[in-house]
């Protein structure tokens, strides 16, 4: 403000300097946020050192045996990444399709009644504790899933004279299976994809849509070619953010997938679906509800943190940039 | 496409326009289509849950029809001669809503708000929570006397939070010498002043505003009057006096204002006091019926014995969850106590004090973009946070209320930060250059015009985030929460429960019952808590944003 000499319209000095205090706290306030960065990192690299003093970084990043707990540990990082993996992409086939469909419909579609229900359904979805979730997965989805895929599909109907019976059989899942695990943080993650992306969409300009129209485009050719394409960059940034999150799910999966980590199965690519497995975040819970404080596992459990920190962080850069980078520029 | 003229007619004999038209329906029927798994996976999962928790299908025909008739039909009734869609009883007055709205949110609000603050003083001791309230009250009510008295503001402005930590120090002080003398002291004498003494002053200066001087002096009188008669009254029905305590000054009295300010400011409104009577009316005359009637009911699980008792791993039917709900609720008030002042204080500094170029302007950039990096953070990351914070470094015991209530509030910083941002930013600029044009300086703009008008957006951020945060499991395992315990945590020092954590151990209990019985009824309990939380954010957004 007015400081070049204007005495008069100058605030007395005490009213100068708690202004300044003000601005202080506030900046203090704001500063906070760095240190919870700076404490999650170091919290995370302080034991995650001290555990690769003891373990190989190599044998971690590369071992197939997780089993921290039980008899010789072994500390192998893979069948838990490989878990994950297995629940991010089932949940990434529920998901993206489905929560894009959403997004489409509620930008181009749904009238303003519509949106008004749905947008606060979608948020009592996301907003379902996941250890709810969990406990659906196991007690309620799991059955169903069992009770309505049949264990064999016939390619060759039987009965066929000369061609020989070939049946592809399904196999039933286990009370703890990566499938329903997925399919339940498929669903938790489908609002974060659908309002992501639906912003994405409606904020591309009308002048684009009308000019499609005048051109002759059905709406359908409105929507697909020219208000997706268009908003592309926020689509794919909220299909990063949607996996880097269901990545760091933990207690639907650690209820529902369960807690005994396996190397995939490449042979049959369905047996994995519909084993137990475990996740990074699995893996973490676990250790913390069995490990007293101290000990190699218990350090473990801080490279797993890191790990699944770096993996995430990585993505939502990644989310931030595409978007950034990507974005088209209307004005 | 509906108005087809001839004109379209010998278009769309076109085979590629009929090609054209039914690639158009057969998208709109995909997005429908995945819409409708949205919506449906959720109504199961409710559906599911519900069924396993209140069992339907164990009730009579006669009990629907029952319930139907006493409590459905007249509510419907009722809401439907509210909205005005019942023509021939005529419109009704236009303050009828307005009064229904607001009837619904005191008496719901009010019995909520007295049952948990009756429920949680309990538990940490009803002498130290009487002792807080006075030690924090006190200073600050002195400050603005003060303030008010000699006209003085320049050091008032900061002399209240700092008088506040000095209540907070002098609480600690008492409580330690003389909290076991006022132990000694019957439990409704000391809820007289944790419930009855906050009452009559909020409802004494409300009565102020909208009667006069006089007659809030009068409705504080009453208030303390009706605390004595309350405890009067439990003790001669035979329940705890401090519950009559709670429900006569914290639920009779603000129903009892309402209802004169009804009848003072908008008479016309008043047939919509009778929406909360009808539903709770019907209700009792529903349960009355049924018993004396003999009918069975509900094959529940959600009974008494699972709010109010504690848990037994044995046996289902005596399974509760009170001292994890009560330490769930200890936690979202830690929570919140340590997350919104400082998520408002930081938003505050990004959105109005940050200058935008130069150094402060690149620390804004880094401080925005390290906030939606840390949104991103798994939860179970916050959980090694706090694990390392609190017990390796500041080598406080495993599982305490307060390392909880801090590692959850770290969790929700930025959420809280990112909505306050977002109300700070609705904030019409005219309102600040006209304040800054009075000669207001910036945090005079900031603390009188900017943030009054920013305020309904923040909570409702901030209790959208505390909901969402009500039934995070994995930074409480990490922390070492233990997920049994048989009594409410007693203090901020004493171990934490919390009702997820139930719901996460007891996913494996051998015993069929737990999984379709009892575990069904404790999330359908967490999920109403939520649900409840979200619409009061609701209730506050649209409350204020109808203004």
């Amino acid at each position: 403000m007015a400081t070049e000499g204007h005495d008069t319209l100058q605030r007395d000095g005490l009213a100068v300097r708690k202004e300044r205090l003000y601005g202080r706290l506030l900046a203090a306030c704001a500063a906070l946020t760095l240190l919870v960065t700076a404490g999650i990192v170091l919290a995370l690299l302080g034991q995650t050192i001290v555990f690769f003093g003891e373990v190989s970084i190599v044998g971690y990043l590369t071992g197939t045996d997780w089993t921290p707990l039980i008899g010789e540990a072994s500390y192998g990082v893979l069948p838990l990444v490989t878990g994950t993996l297995l629940v991010t992409v089932v949940s990434a086939v529920i998901a993206l399709p489905t929560g894009l469909a959403i997004a489409i419909y509620l930008s181009e579609y749904a009238t303003a009644r519509t949106r008004a229900v749905l947008k606060p359904t979608l948020e009592i979805l996301a907003g379902v504790p996941t250890v709810i979730y969990g406990y659906f997965a196991l007690v309620y989805l799991t059955p169903l899933l069992n009770e309505v895929f049949p264990t064999r599909i016939g390619l060759i109907p039987a009965g066929v004279p000369v061609l020989p019976e070939y049946t592809f059989v399904v196999p039933s899942l286990r009370t703890f299976n990566v499938l329903s695990g997925g399919v339940v943080v498929g669903l938790i993650i489908i609002p974060m994809v659908s309002s992501i992306s639906e912003d994405a969409l409606s904020s591309v300009p009308d002048s684009l849509r009308e000019a499609a129209y005048g051109l002759g485009s059905t709406k359908f050719d409105v929507s697909t070619k020219v208000v997706v394409p268009a908003a592309t960059s926020g689509i794919v940034s909220s299909y990063v953010l949607a996996l880097s999150r269901a990545i760091g799910e933990t207690m639907a999966v650690t209820i529902a997938v369960g807690s005994s980590p396996q190397m995939p199965d490449l042979g049959n690519v369905l047996v994995n679906l519909t084993q137990e497995n475990q996740t990074i975040t699995a893996a973490m819970v676990q250790i913390a509800g069995a490990e007293s404080l101290g000990g190699v596992t218990y350090e473990s459990m801080f490279a797993l943190g890191m790990t699944l920190f770096v993996l995430t962080l990585g993505m939502n850069v990644v989310a931030e940039l595409v978007r950034r980078r990507y974005r088209e520029e209307y004005d | 496409m509906a108005t087809d003229t001839e004109d379209t007619d010998w278009l769309s004999t076109d085979a590629r326009l009929r090609w054209q038209r039914l690639k158009g329906r057969l998208f709109v029927g995909v997005l429908v289509l995945a819409t409708l798994v949205g919506v449906l996976a959720l109504a199961a999962l409710f559906a599911y849950i519900g069924r396993d928790a209140l069992g339907p299908f164990g009730a009579e025909p006669s009990w629907f029809l029952l319930y139907f008739g006493t409590a459905v039909t007249p509510i419907a009734a009722y809401t439907l001669y509210v909205t005005g869609r019942l023509r021939w009883l005529g419109d009704p007055h236009p303050d009828v809503r307005t009064v229904n709205d607001t009837a619904f949110a005191v008496v719901f609000g009010s019995l909520v708000l007295g049952l948990v603050v009756y429920a949680v003083a309990t538990a940490l001791a009803p002498e130290d929570v009487a002792i807080y309230v006075v030690c924090l009250s006190v200073p600050p009510l002195l400050v603005r006397g003060y303030a008010r008295r000699y006209g003085e503001t320049h050091f008032t402005g900061p002399g209240t939070p700092v008088s506040v930590l000095f209540g907070l120090g002098a609480g600690v002080v008492v409580a330690v010498t003389l909290g076991e003398t006022l132990a000694l002291l019957v439990d409704w004498l000391l809820f007289l002043v944790v419930v009855t003494l906050p009452a009559a002053a909020l409802l004494g200066s409300l009565a102020v505003r909208r009667f006069s001087r006089r007659w809030g002096y009068l409705t504080s009188a009453a208030v303390l009057v009706l605390g004595p008669a309350g405890a009067i009254g439990g003790i001669v029905a035979g329940f705890d006096p401090a519950l009559g305590v709670v429900l006569a000054s914290g639920v009779l009295a603000p129903v009892g204002l309402l209802v004169a300010d009804t009848v003072a400011h908008r008479r016309g409104g008043w047939p919509g006091l009778l929406g909360p009577v009808v539903l709770i009316g019907g209700v009792l005359v529903g349960a009355t019926l049924e018993r004396s009637l003999g009918i069975t009911g509900l094959n529940s699980w959600l009974t008494p014995t699972l709010v109010f008792d504690s848990w037994s791993s044995t046996d289902p039917t005596a399974a509760g969850i009170y001292p994890q709900l009560v330490g769930s609720i200890i936690i979202v008030a830690v929570m919140a106590v340590m997350s919104f002042p400082v998520g408002v204080g930081a938003a505050i500094y990004l959105e109005e004090y940050a200058p935008e170029t130069g150094w402060g302007g690149r620390l804004a950039t880094v401080l925005d973009v390290n906030i939606s990096n840390l949104a991103g953070v798994p939860s179970v990351v916050y959980g090694l946070l706090g694990l390392a914070l609190f017990r390796n470094a500041f080598g406080l015991a495993p599982g305490l209320v307060i390392t909880a209530g801090a590692t959850l509030g770290l969790l929700i910083l930025p959420i809280v930060i990112v909505a306050a941002q977002e109300a700070l930013r609705s904030v019409p600029d005219e309102l600040r250059q006209g304040s800054y044009g009075l000669g207001a300086s910036r945090w005079q703009t900031v603390r009188n015009v900017v943030l009054p008008e920013a305020l309904p957006g923040m909570l409702t951020g901030t209790i959208l985030a505390l909901g969402r945060a009500i039934g995070e499991t994995a930074p409480l395992v990490m922390i070492g929460v233990a997920a049994t315990r048989f009594s409410p945590p007693e203090g901020l020092f004493s171990g934490a429960t919390a009702l997820p954590l139930q719901i996460f151990a007891s996913a494996g209990n051998a015993i069929p019952e737990y999984r379709t019985g009892v575990l069904a009824a404790a999330s359908l309990v967490l999920l109403v808590t939520l649900l409840a939380m979200n619409a009061t954010a609701i209730l506050v957004r649209n409350r204020y944003e109808n203004n």
